[in-house]
């Protein structure tokens, strides 16, 4: 599995975590910005930016260990399309200002993703426009993702409990098959979800 | 006295023609507490789901479900929504927004309440529930017990006449049924529970329904029907070990 | 495909970021109108199926392991427009929970995956169903417009990338065209088996969802469409040689020249790409690209062939767990 999915930290109790989303928000996506247009020679505006991220990772309590784990795991993909970069005329220099700025930007937004609840960040996309069925469907989707990911695996204990031959085919088989399991259940289960909402006036 | 809840001869079949509910007839007087037992499959969740005019699917102009004195109707049935709480057996079908508060505030919110009086309500649902505090959880954090709650929360900040519980009990352990068994005690509303929790019907309900295969085979006082045990074992039951301890008043 | 952010440079983010935002809000509002309200939670559980579904692991070969994008799923589930709320969806909580794909990154990224995709898709689908009328042939087009889309979706991926000057169109055009060549083909099987594995046990799901193919989408597909191929002229074309005459002059007159001073060696044609003989570079990479949804297409008839059973015996199926 690709991601961390108990989305755990951001509901802590710490400074960073009591500032309002909208200040969070528009200064990760300011210091994303501003790395992404400034040119890898002003090198005291990333070092600058390192610095302030490292005491807001600090003030926020979210372990180090935790924050570290999600660069490292995340690195070898923008790794990989780094390297790239290097077949080019200037490709070294390019290599490492990609390099440098991809992973300034992925500690920021760890960072705001780790302090901020989605259900903070989707008051701020009602407020700056975002249309309600979007946002109507982003939040049943942050809902139910972490009931679908348990009833997947679920699904494969009950399976793997069943399965003695771990052939490649029969992994594909067999995890094709949970696949279309867990995409039935979800049709009755939004069935279920919409007799509920009915049931309380929505229309 | 209009009774809360009075229902004349309803019969309903699936889509696939199966039969679910044959010729149930029976009333509930305001302010009791009904308990609806049966065996699997006996039709108490689609018998509840009736009640609130979630089925039939259409309108045809019968309706056999009176709510209040109010008959069921394409008109009438928005408004007994908000008369009748429907409370489901699974809490993650019904706790469906990513904050509790939210959750609790749905309700309210549909009915077009002020900001303030949903904060209102909310906070109310939640004391009554023993949950204050709870405002900003996201629902997959929270054990069953807090998850059945907010979910009778969210039915109470609708301030129903009627409340519609479909096995409340399901999924909890003890403490958490005990814990529940004390709210619902509490509310004064009119309550009608469909239950395989034998011993909460003996100390909630005065007066019990039996369903089987979608008729009602038995309609009495809780104490004397759980208490027979030949019925109970017809029926796909048994007497509660609560009523095996009691000695006869 | 989850570009990061720190890859694209802003006109690229901003342009990608007008392209995504003309398409989801055309596909919002093809939905307001047309999408009921019992459908509504449908969308959202499978935007959330979908993100498990991409979280899977599937073991390829010496301990790697490949994973689902699921766009064309998708659209074949719930139909074009609907697939592009359902992957823009996913896309945003991958981006603001788990830092997958940037938050600058987030216009190429829903671009990319959440409107070339599966509207690419839809048309590859929707053609091969002229000619593929029954189940099978349901599951052989899903499989190749699923291959199909990895690519396509995979050649925006590079133009961006180029566009940026974050590296050379004459490596990553190759180096991502070819990768997802490759994954393509794993994400035609998964699609195809998934797809079947859904049949088997309830057909209806495919055939008689109202959200799908009944209902007119074809207004808004045309808006879809304008929409990517100004993003093929402004991310793909500039650098695909041989361009018409007219089409170079527009090009220049657009001001893609400074490109040329930027990326050194722009102007001249795609080296090396050479295709069993065939001289010229824009035949060469078509006749791959037709090579490869051909094979595509061959094993994904053989496939069907066992996994749909000529006769109505499901019974027989070896694989029924």
């Amino acid at each position: 599995m690709r991601h961390d999915f108990f989305d755990r930290f951001s509901r802590l109790d710490s400074s960073i975590h009591h500032l309002p989303s909208s200040l969070k928000l528009l200064f990760s996506f300011g210091i994303i910005f501003t790395t992404v247009i400034v040119p890898v020679y002003y090198q005291w505006v990333f070092f600058v930016f390192f610095t302030i991220l490292i005491l807001v990772s600090f003030m926020s309590k979210i372990p180090w260990r935790f924050i570290g784990g999600r660069i490292l795991f995340l690195e070898p993909f923008a790794l990989g399309i780094a390297v790239l970069s290097l077949f080019q005329h200037n490709g070294f220099a390019i290599f490492l200002s990609i390099l440098i700025k991809s992973t300034l930007c992925l500690f920021t937004i760890i960072l705001f993703s780790n302090t901020t609840p989605f259900s903070e960040i989707l008051v701020i996309f009602r407020r700056i426009g975002i249309p309600a069925l979007l946002i109507t469907i982003l939040a049943l989707t942050y809902r139910y993702l972490f009931v679908l990911i348990d009833e997947a695996v679920r699904l494969r204990r009950a399976r793997d409990s069943r399965m003695f031959v771990i052939r490649r085919s029969r992994i594909w088989l067999s995890l094709t098959s949970l696949m279309g399991q867990l995409f039935i259940r979800s049709t009755e289960r939004s069935e279920r979800i919409y007799t509920a909402m009915i049931s309380r006036g929505w229309k | 006295m209009i009774p809360a809840i009075q229902v004349t001869k309803l019969s309903f079949n699936y889509p696939d023609g199966k039969e679910a509910l044959r010729d149930i007839s029976f009333f509930v007087s305001s302010g009791e507490c009904v308990g609806l037992v049966g065996p699997n499959g006996s039709g108490k969740s689609t018998l509840l789901l009736h009640l609130n005019g979630i089925l039939p699917d259409t309108f045809d102009g019968s309706s056999s479900v009176e709510i209040n004195g109010k008959v069921i109707t394409r008109n009438t049935v928005n408004k007994i929504r908000r008369d009748v709480g429907l409370m489901f057996q699974d809490p993650d079908d019904q706790l469906f927004c990513p904050t509790v508060f939210e959750d609790i505030a749905f309700g309210p919110r549909q009915f077009g309440l002020s900001e303030k009086e949903i904060r209102l309500r909310v906070e109310r649902s939640l004391a009554q529930t023993g949950l204050s505090g709870f405002e900003n959880r996201f629902p997959y954090h929270l054990s069953n017990g807090e998850k059945r709650r907010v979910c009778l929360a969210g039915v109470l900040a609708c301030e129903p006449l009627v409340l519609a519980l479909d096995e409340p009990t399901s999924y909890l352990d003890p403490r958490g049924k005990r814990n529940l068994h004390q709210i619902l005690k509490a509310l004064p509303v009119t309550k009608i529970i469909a239950t395989h929790d034998l011993e909460m019907v003996v100390e909630l309900c005065s007066r019990t329904i039996v369903l089987d295969e979608g008729r009602v085979v038995a309609d009495g006082p809780t104490r004397e029907l759980l208490g027979n045990e030949e019925l109970m074992l017809r029926h796909g039951l048994e007497k509660p070990h609560i009523l095996r301890h009691l000695h006869p008043h | 495909m989850h570009i990061p952010d720190g890859f694209l440079d802003a006109k690229t983010a901003i342009a990608t970021g007008v392209f995504s935002i003309a398409g989801l809000g055309t596909a919002l509002r093809h939905a307001r109108q047309h999408l009921q309200s019992r459908e509504i939670p449908l969308v959202g559980l499978t935007a959330a199926f979908i993100f498990v579904a991409q979280m899977l692991n599937f073991p390829v070969a010496g301990g790697t392991s490949g994973h689902l994008i699921g766009a064309t799923l998708a659209m074949v589930l719930l139909g074009p427009s609907v697939a592009i709320i359902v992957m823009s969806s996913v896309l945003i909580i991958q981006a603001s929970i788990f830092a997958d794909g940037g938050l600058l990154a987030l216009g190429a990224n829903i671009f990319n995956m959440a409107i070339v995709a599966p509207v690419s898709g839809y048309v590859v689908y929707k053609t091969m169903r002229i000619l593929l009328r029954d189940t099978r042939g349901q599951l052989i087009s899903a499989s190749v417009a699923s291959w199909c889309t990895t690519v396509i979706a995979s050649v925006f991926c590079a133009g961006e990338l180029a566009w940026s000057g974050t590296a050379p169109w004459n490596i990553v055009f190759p180096a991502m065209a070819g990768i997802h060549a490759v994954i393509g083909v794993g994400e035609g099987l998964i699609t195809m088996l998934v797809l079947s594995a859904i049949v088997k046990t309830r057909p209806e799901l495919l055939t008689n969802t109202s959200i799908r193919s009944n209902r007119n989408e074809n207004k808004s597909t045309l808006i879809y469409g304008i929409v990517i191929i100004l993003g093929l002229i402004l991310l793909i074309v500039p650098f695909a040689s041989r361009l018409p005459d007219g089409l170079d002059r527009v090009a220049q007159s657009l001001g893609f020249e400074s490109k040329k001073v930027a990326n050194h060696g722009f102007s001249t044609p795609l080296k090396g790409y050479n295709f069993f003989g065939i001289e010229s570079n824009a035949l060469s990479t078509i006749a791959a690209g037709m090579s490869g949804a051909g094979l595509v297409f061959a094993i994904s008839f053989l496939l069907a062939g066992v996994l749909i059973p000529r006769k109505k015996n499901a019974d027989n199926s070896p694989y029924s767990t």
